[in-house]
């Protein structure tokens, strides 16, 4: 926002934008709409495929821009069918398929003549024949060849017909082979998958003790497998939708049928279907693309790699999109305590995981105020320390010749940029660069009397509550915002925190993930039936979290250990 | 449990700058009985202010008052209201702000300090009343925890001698003259704003008498510390009492100033305050004016508090204000006008009912 803005803003006068502006409440509101009256945009109608295979095949080459595209293959051959031969073309990407497949379950059942394909060329099938009062009647079935390829040529598993170019491409694209036969107006998009990829492996950015070790992996089908797996249940349903006019990405929207509220499904359905984007090459780019609110940086849905913490948040009752590519899942709506929340806390007994989150909960404020602690107390209010303390700082602060302000924020930078370094470098010397940062280089400045030791203690404390945060979204969010604090914190003491720590309360309460409001389940006197921050006794989690609105309050009996009544 | 907050939130930020010292000093040893009893006049008041006011489900007291008298009659009664939270408002942003300079910015010039919250509320009532309400259930409970300790730690200090004799200066004084100290309660004046906001509105008499009461509890637990820390009050006049009192808690040797700690928590309840107010102050020109528009309203406003904490040449004016006009204020606005509307309203509506009945 420019200055000339900001003066504009507070001297003239605009009518609010926001009023007409799209605002959805999951829980004040379930009248709300979730889908438009009309499409208003104008689409073209998907192109049908020609019965000449002629045409198809220049169509296609021209749409892949076969004469510059190196791994765009057009496979011509003749097909043989019922003793007559039809011209064929297969087209694929290199790379992309199973050649093995593509031998043995293709090329090879269409080009050989087999049993199947020994009798007269056009002829009918009898279906069924009655003879009365000597007059024969036959019942026959013309001959369709397209559905003869389909049911007695191809023994392939996943073989779809389809009409228009749109499809057959989309198929490709991800993999498939498209096979047209000349005097067919349809193709088969035939699935051949076989593309090297990762497999499943242990998570890596969220580490548990006793929960499962498998994370998502690049391949959408891998990862709904795998949550297919974790919920073991029919009414998870996992829709596919298409992002991207270029890319097309492959997103699948995964919900329990029967749990989930129908207007947070149809809202995520809108949001994702009304994304006028070309590309969508990652989660992260998804997760900033549905948030509703912008004008600050707190995530507003949660990205997890492991399906067991996905599965466990659409059996609350929350909606996952997986993304073709990305081995993460995005879920929603999310609130402010699923960022300090670990996939582990479930599965500790209650007094351990509260304990965890009360130390994540104070490794954010740790994160957030420390340093604009340290600030507003070494230059404004001294007296809360005690005076031998006090001494201490001010001896270690003797050989220092920078004001406060000057060496907190060199020390803060310094340890952002070995963090920074830390991940761009080779992942051998990775951590060595760490040490090398925090011991080498700040032991040599305290020893240059550029910095006090004091200060090392502070910004190693706030660094390390920093990597306690479960989120690395909201670990970043907190890290940016705590330099604010250090300047107010400067300018006026515990009063610039105060004013500043009251703003960004108002600003993330203000804040709504999907309808949900973010704090909801953080104020303790918020009355929230499930889904509060600090988890009650095993036996005692009967609902499913209310600021869901979900279908289905209760997820266990109100005695869940039955085994214990006689 | 939001509506409570709110009120509680009105409440509590009138205790933190000199409310609890004005108590003590108007009925002395007598103020422990002086605020059980007007506490029972406060709860009678609010159970009639329910009485009348649920004939009217979800209006408030502009509403109200368009029944009564029209549009001229509401628009009177709308300015009058947005005078006194102004005035009440500003007034305490000054007080506090005092204080703050002379503890601790003794250099900077007040219109700084004054600024700078003038500035946050700027920001913040850009905000829809919900994240406010939400942020101001956050604070409460810190603001009521470190009133009950400053209440526990400072119990080695207290002289309990000092609510004896329990009558202070007499009967007369505890009971006629300390009737003026039903001023205390003068967040009364948010319950006729509350209606429209109450989300059950078959909890409205719950929330109207729980107000009251834990408005009550939280009084006698600040006057108490004021009251039984006298002798050390005494001496530190010119600044917040609760802060003074603060400032005598020791935990061994390496907890002994923890005062500033209080203080954040409270200029976090100062600025909820502020904002709950001025947000109601806007929603009632908004009802006056028909006005669609809240944004242009917000800098009026800021702007209104800012002039109005400099109406006060000094310190001890602006002290004069609170403690005289301001009481004075908030008994004739908020109990006699208040209720003499809802009465006659009331009188109104079953008169026309009787006509309509006949009819």
């Amino acid at each position: 926002m420019s200055f000339k803005s900001v003066l504009s803003s507070l001297f003239t006068f605009k009518p609010d934008e926001n009023i007409n502006k799209h605002n959805f409440n999951l829980i004040e509101d379930y009248n709300i709409k979730a889908y438009p009256d009309d499409d208003t945009a104008i689409k073209e109608p998907p192109k049908k495929i020609y019965p000449s295979l002629s045409v198809n095949l220049e169509f296609m080459k021209t749409r892949y821009n076969a004469l510059i595209n190196s791994d765009i293959i057009f496979r011509e051959f003749v097909l043989n069918a019922r003793g007559k031969q039809y011209n064929a073309l297969l087209v694929y990407i290199d790379g992309m398929i199973n050649s093995q497949i593509m031998d043995d379950f293709i090329l090879e059942p269409l080009m050989m003549r087999n049993r199947n394909n020994l009798y007269g060329g056009s002829q009918n099938k009898v279906i069924s024949e009655a003879v009365a009062n000597n007059i024969t009647v036959r019942k026959v079935k013309k001959f369709d060849l397209a559905s003869y390829i389909l049911s007695c040529l191809m023994p392939q598993n996943s073989v779809k017909r389809q009409t228009d170019f749109e499809s057959i491409i989309s198929g490709i694209n991800s993999g498939n082979c498209a096979l047209f036969v000349d005097t067919l107006d349809s193709a088969f998009d035939i699935e051949v998958k076989g593309f090297q990829q990762r497999g499943i492996e242990k998570p890596s950015n969220e580490i548990v003790i006793k929960g499962a070790h498998s994370s998502f992996t690049e391949n959408i089908r891998t990862n709904t497998s795998l949550l297919r797996r974790f919920v073991n249940n029919e009414n998870l349903v996992i829709e596919n939708i298409e992002v991207g006019k270029i890319t097309k990405t492959k997103c699948g929207l995964c919900y329990i049928k029967g749990i989930t509220n129908e207007d947070l499904i149809a809202e995520v359905k809108y949001r994702i279907n009304n994304l006028g984007v070309d590309s969508l090459l990652s989660a992260g780019q998804l997760e900033q693309l549905l948030s509703e609110d912008i004008s600050i940086d707190v995530p507003q849905t949660i990205s997890t790699e492991r399906p067991d913490k996905a599965s466990s948040y659409l059996l609350d009752g929350r909606v996952a999109i997986l993304i073709n590519g990305a081995p993460y899942a995005i879920i929603m709506p999310a609130v402010l305590g699923d960022f300090l929340s670990s996939p582990d806390d479930k599965n500790l007994k209650k007094t351990f995981s509260n304990f965890a989150k009360g130390i994540r909960l104070l490794a954010a404020f740790v994160t957030l105020l420390l340093p604009g602690l340290y600030m507003a107390i070494t230059s404004f209010h001294q007296e809360i320390l005690p005076t031998e303390l006090l001494f201490s700082i001010l001896a270690s602060r003797e050989n220092v010749p920078f004001p406060v302000l000057v060496e907190l924020l060199t020390l803060e930078i310094s340890f952002e940029l070995i963090r920074e370094a830390g991940l761009r470098v080779p992942s051998p010397i990775g951590p060595t660069i760490g040490i090398v940062g925090a011991i080498v280089m700040g032991q040599a400045a305290v020893s240059a009397g550029i910095v006090s030791p004091i200060l090392i203690i502070i910004v190693a404390i706030t660094g390390t509550a920093s990597f306690a945060i479960p989120d690395y979204s909201f670990g970043f969010h907190l890290r940016v915002s705590r330099f604010i604090f250090i300047f107010l914190g400067y300018l006026c003491g515990f009063l610039g925190i105060a004013l500043g720590l009251f703003v960004y309360m108002c600003m993330i309460s203000n804040s709504k993930s999907f309808g949900v409001p973010y704090t909801i389940n953080i104020s303790p006197l918020e009355k929230v039936n499930g889904g509060k921050f600090f988890l009650p006794p095993i036996w005692k989690r009967e609902y499913r979290s209310s600021f869901l609105n979900p279908k289905k309050e209760k997820k266990q009996e109100d005695i869940s250990m039955e085994w214990k009544k006689n | 449990m939001k509506q409570l907050a709110l009120f509680f939130g009105v409440f509590v930020a009138h205790t933190l700058v000199a409310l609890p010292r004005n108590l003590v000093e108007s009925t002395k040893s007598g103020t422990i009985i002086n605020i059980i009893y007007v506490a029972i006049i406060a709860i009678l008041i609010s159970y009639l202010i329910y009485k009348l006011i649920k004939n009217f489900s979800g209006s408030d007291i502009i509403d109200i008052s368009e029944y009564l008298g029209g549009k001229v009659f509401k628009t009177i009664i709308g300015i009058i209201f947005i005078s006194y939270f102004s005035i009440s408002s500003g007034i305490l942003l000054r007080n506090f702000c005092e204080c703050l300079k002379i503890v601790y910015y003794p250099m900077t010039s007040l219109v700084f300090i004054i600024l700078a919250f003038i500035v946050t509320l700027y920001i913040v009532l850009k905000f829809n009343f919900s994240s406010i309400s939400k942020v101001n259930l956050i604070i409460i409970p810190l603001v009521l925890i470190s009133i009950v300790f400053l209440f526990v730690a400072n119990l080695e200090n207290f002289s309990i001698s000092n609510m004896f004799p329990i009558f202070g200066d007499g009967l007369f004084d505890t009971f006629v003259t300390g009737l003026g100290n039903i001023s205390a309660f003068g967040g009364i004046a948010l319950l006729y704003f509350l209606p429209p906001y109450l989300q059950e509105p078959q909890k409205t008499k719950k929330v109207f008498l729980l107000s009251m009461l834990f408005g009550a509890i939280y009084l006698l637990l600040c006057v108490s510390i004021i009251l039984f820390m006298l002798i050390f009050l005494m001496y530190t006049n010119e600044i917040l009492p609760l802060y003074s009192a603060a400032r005598y808690i020791e935990f061994g040797t390496f907890f002994q100033r923890l005062e500033s700690i209080f203080l954040l928590i409270w200029i976090l309840q100062v600025c909820c305050y502020l904002a709950i107010i001025t947000k109601i102050s806007i929603s009632i020109l908004k009802k006056v004016t028909n006005c669609k528009y809240e944004k242009p309203i917000i800098l009026l406003f800021t702007l209104l508090i800012f002039a109005i904490s400099f109406l006060p040449k000094n310190y001890a004016i602006s002290k004069f204000i609170e403690s005289s006009v301001n009481k004075y204020l908030s008994i004739g606005i908020t109990i006699f006008l208040g209720l003499i509307i809802l009465i006659l309203a009331n009188f109104k509506k079953r008169v026309k009912n009787k006509i309509e009945r006949i009819s």
